[in-house]
């Protein structure tokens, strides 16, 4: 079931910890990945799934098979660099082909993969091209016929969408999922994108400070962040600090909360901003909503969405609502509800 | 565009004009440098080499080929020709066999003695020519540090002669180009990616196809700029020739010293120094369409 396993994987740098103790397994044809900010650990986990950096403890098994100390040649793994790492020297054709070279398939047999890899991305008549007279978005289609065209075991994809502009990022999303799909490869993409991750993957693992916090679906991830620093990095999300009464409940802005919350320690609030509706401060409130009262601040127009930001007692919150709408005018009294299902606590951690 | 100038662009230039060096002012001290220096003897060496040599051996005001036919038409020019390339050729490839894989480790290196350990790469250069003989011809004489140790492991009996020979100053001329070729590689490994090396190895490519079929392509360049360099400067060199070949080893060089100097015969002297100067600027325009293919 498990195709590939990572097991307990570490990698130091002198007093540095890069990857602390990463564990992950991932289907054979399954997508996960890597998500987490910079210096998280995620690239240098990738790497040593690659070969390119020797772990310091842990096993990665493929298939059964422990390669953890096989060198990168002998691992059949398909690897598109950020920087996309195409030869300069070799036509796109000789760098698609690189990889059958290497594996001494037989020369009318690697043409015919090559230009299959190369229609694939739909670059087929671009073989005899060098890379530097390609744009951004055909080197990065030509590093992954590259990395496919030898049927690797795993594909690996680090960071490969972050120097593409916007909307060719958007369309190289769909296209790398669907070609994923269809070849039913097992991958392991490292992203710092939220997006991409939510809209690539089966399974996202958020990594932080070289460790996985939690592994899930995206929609799992998304609403039901296991840990503190989860909720905060995956999607956007109010972190409002809740003050605790002599009776134990908490409140927010002096506002009673009708959320479970443990029974000691101080607690902060997450609510996703697009979960929160503004209405008049008189309506009255339903069962299972939460409701705390404020001053519309400003607004700002952000496109697709209105982002208003309110007052309160014990301090700001942000609240979207679809463009197309007008905003509250400033200064007026509002309350923000929101069911309390969407409220998330977590203790507060010292800054 | 417009024609009417702006009431306020006439005064701008002024002010960049007014502050600045004309740029023709800040060239001008190196200009006269290289005119005194380099220029006016070069112009006096052309026209030394249209003189004749009269019988008695004394220099002839002169516009004639003269000299210049009897030069070539001498099957020694011929003979010190084909040493002087043929030695340039040798140092050249020994200092790059050994120069590569130095400079491959300083261009990589992540090491915080870098820069100190550039420095010891290229110490040579900051020793006199003179005295780095002195030290080869310690290491490599008769009874020499080479010699010594091999009689000493019973390898040889009789010492084996490393100098004053070919071998000496070929040995000597590599040492010596070294510094400048490591520089030269240094600066010419700009298209050497680490990344593409990993690419590579990811690709199935053991280390050893992965510097033949990435690493060594990447960086010829780099070493088409060294051994371009390296050639020319064992062309030119005169110290290593003369004194590691004791006097047997004739090349272009040594020998316009020796016309010069010992038979004064200027005339010669002049013809050989530009015939040398043309063999290499002809070696340069090769070296760089070479590099130009290379880089393509």
């Amino acid at each position: 079931m498990s195709y590939l396993q990572l097991q307990g994987l570490a990698k130091h740098y002198g007093s540095f910890v890069a990857v602390d103790d990463v564990s992950l397994t991932v289907g054979r044809g399954e997508a996960v990945a890597l998500l987490g900010p910079s210096g998280c650990g995620k690239t240098t986990t990738l790497r040593m799934l690659a070969g390119l950096i020797a772990p310091d403890g842990g096993t990665i098994r493929v298939d059964g098979a422990d390669i953890t100390g096989e060198p990168a040649h002998r691992r059949n793994m398909g690897y598109v660099f950020q920087s996309y790492a195409l030869f300069p020297h070799l036509s796109v054709a000789r760098n698609v082909g690189f990889g059958l070279e290497e594996r001494r398939v037989p020369r009318a047999e690697a043409a015919r993969r090559v230009e299959e890899a190369l229609s694939m991305v739909r670059l087929g008549a671009l073989g005899e091209r060098r890379p530097r007279e390609l744009s951004g978005g055909q080197q990065q289609r030509v590093a992954l016929a590259r990395a496919l065209v030898v049927r690797p075991s795993v594909l690996l994809l680090d960071e490969s969408l972050s120097n593409l502009d916007a909307k060719l990022r958007d369309a190289m999303r769909h296209e790398i999922r669907d070609i994923q799909r269809s070849l039913g490869i097992t991958t392991l993409f490292v992203t710092h994108d939220q997006v991409e991750a939510l809209t690539m993957c089966d399974r996202i693992a958020v990594m932080n400070r070289g460790r996985v916090e939690q592994v899930g679906a995206p929609e799992d991830v998304y609403e039901r962040p296991a840990t503190r620093f989860v909720a905060d990095f995956v999607g956007r999300a109010n972190i409002l600090p809740a003050t605790r009464g002599a009776d134990g409940r908490i409140a927010l802005w002096g506002t009673a909360l009708p959320v479970a919350v443990p029974p000691a320690g101080e607690v902060d609030i997450f609510v996703r901003p697009q979960r929160i509706r503004l209405v008049p401060a008189s309506e009255p409130v339903a069962e299972g909503v939460a409701r705390v009262r404020g001053q519309v601040s400003h607004s700002v127009f952000i496109g697709d969405r209105i982002e208003v930001v309110v007052e309160g007692a014990g301090g700001q919150l942000s609240v979207e609502m679809p463009s197309g709408q007008r905003p509250p005018a400033e200064g007026m009294e509002v309350a923000a509800i929101w069911p309390v299902e969407d409220t998330l606590v977590f203790p507060r951690e010292a800054p | 565009m417009t024609d009417v100038p702006h009431p306020l662009a006439a005064g701008r230039p002024a002010l960049p004009r007014g502050r600045r060096l004309p740029l023709p002012l800040l060239v001008l001290p190196a200009a006269l440098f290289v005119l005194v220096i380099y220029l006016w003897p070069t112009l006096g060496l052309f026209r030394t080499a249209f003189n004749e040599v009269g019988p008695t051996g004394a220099m002839v005001e002169a516009w004639s080929l003269q000299t210049a036919r009897e030069v070539f038409a001498d099957s020694f020019t011929a003979e010190l020709t084909l040493n002087s390339l043929w030695l340039s050729l040798v140092a050249t490839a020994l200092a790059l066999a050994l120069s590569y894989p130095v400079s491959l480790f300083l261009f990589r290196t992540r090491s915080r003695f870098r820069g100190l350990l550039a420095v010891v790469a290229i110490m040579p250069m900051l020793v006199s020519g003179v005295v780095r003989i002195f030290g080869w011809l310690a290491i490599l004489g008769d009874r020499g540090l080479v010699n010594g140790i091999a009689q000493w492991l019973g390898l040889i009996s009789t010492p084996m002669r490393l100098v004053f020979n070919w071998t000496g100053v070929t040995i000597g001329l590599a040492e010596s180009i070294m510094p400048y070729m490591i520089l030269a590689l240094l600066a010419g490994f700009g298209r050497l990616d680490r990344t593409l090396e990993e690419a590579a190895r990811s690709l199935g490519a053991t280390p050893l196809r992965t510097f033949l079929r990435v690493t060594l392509p990447l960086s010829l360049p780099a070493i088409a700029l060294a051994a371009g360099l390296g050639f020319v400067l064992s062309m030119s060199s005169y110290i290593t020739p003369r004194l590691m070949g004791g006097g047997r080893i004739f090349v272009l060089a040594t020998e316009i010293y020796e016309q010069a100097t010992t038979n004064t015969n200027w005339p010669v002297a002049a013809v050989l120094a530009i015939y040398t100067l043309v063999l290499l600027l002809a070696l340069a325009v090769v070296a760089r369409l070479a590099a130009r293919r290379l880089q393509r």
